[in-house]
């Protein structure tokens, strides 16, 4: 009857076409089953085998994640929604095995096609897995301190405070860590992390920040990672201060396809 | 900003708040990909232009629609 090709994995109840939304993939099949919501807060992760690594994905809105994905990234609202809902599903998974995570906004048209694409990366995959086994990502910045001022003094109008407490802020060009204290600094991280990555794009023009990295620690090194930015920040009382965040899945530290030709 | 001599450690896995922008450092710009013609669509970086200061102030509006909508449905078989 109908000329209407349709296939039913990715057909929804409502007629919504959906597509697979991929978050990572692990080497084994969990023992028990993974409740978590997917990327568009809806959908339920689930695992697809791919000769041999899991792919865990979830079926999503085709319209929404795949027509107006452009437009639904430069929209901050649901951006943030669904980066956090990325991370978190992937964090469930981090919490159970080692995982490769996918870059936000990955989606396939049905299995054949994430198939495919696996079986064509599986060596760079296999190494992957090699190289984030038993580890996780770490975020390190270093910051300016803020000039200590006690309290915005007595102004006469409101342009006088709105200026007396811009000059609390830090400044927006950070003045660099002078070079022999930087190197110290990164050799002794370079002592505790298996590698380290450039850091993410986004917060680089955050206010104060001198420095930035991300580093691929084994979870038997967490503590020395701690030990090591407690002995800098100590020293570095009167100056900076340090934020590291972590542990994330190792999204910095998966191979790029074909980026590096 | 921590106070002068201590670290700020933000831990993921527990109830720390993780601010917005240090999460789409890690989810944006980094991860696998799985490159080719069948795939439909891969999100670009390069789209995404927003002010530091607006995705300061965002990350409450997302955890709270995710608190709201991330527990488990109690239906499910």
């Amino acid at each position: 009857m109908g000329d209407h090709q349709k296939d039913m994995a990715t057909e929804l109840k409502s007629g919504e076409r959906r597509v697979l939304y991929l978050y990572g993939m692990t080497q084994a099949r969990l023992s028990a089953p993974v409740r978590q919501p997917g990327v568009d807060l809806d959908s339920q992760i689930e695992a697809v085998d791919c000769e041999g690594i899991v792919c865990w994905i979830s079926r999503v809105s085709a319209k929404e994640f795949e027509q107006s994905l452009a437009t639904n990234m430069e929209n901050l609202d649901w951006l943030s929604t669904a980066s956090v809902a990325h991370q978190r599903a992937i964090a469930a998974l981090a919490q159970k095995t080692d995982v490769l995570p996918a870059r936000f906004g990955t989606v396939f048209r049905d299995e054949n096609s994430l198939r495919k694409h696996v079986r064509a990366r599986m060596r760079e995959l296999t190494k992957d897995f090699e190289r984030v086994k038993d580890a996780d990502e770490w975020g390190v910045k270093v910051f300016e301190s803020a000039p200590i001022a006690a309290t915005i003094p007595k102004v006469k109008s409101g342009k006088d405070y709105l200026m007396a407490k811009a000059a609390l802020l830090p400044r927006k060009n950070a003045a660099q860590i002078p070079e022999e204290e930087l190197a110290d600094f990164q050799a002794a991280l370079a002592g505790v992390a298996e590698d380290t990555a450039a850091p993410g794009r986004i917060s680089g023009g955050q206010r104060g920040l001198s420095f930035q990295t991300t580093l691929l620690v084994k979870r038997s090194n967490r503590q020395q990672l701690q030990s090591v930015l407690k002995k800098f920040s100590k020293k570095w009382a009167a100056t900076r201060s340090i934020e590291c965040t972590g542990p994330w899945p190792p999204y910095s530290f998966v191979s790029q396809d074909s980026k590096s030709q | 900003m921590s106070a002068p001599g201590t670290v700020v450690f933000s831990d993921t896995s527990g109830d720390d708040q993780i601010s917005l922008v240090d999460i789409l450092d890690h989810v944006l710009n980094q991860g696998v990909i799985v490159r080719g013609n069948l795939i439909i669509s891969l999100a670009g970086v390069d789209l995404v232009y927003v002010g530091l200061d607006v995705i300061l102030t965002s990350v409450e509006t997302a955890m709270r629609h995710i608190a709201a909508t991330s527990q488990p449905p109690r239906n499910a078989t």
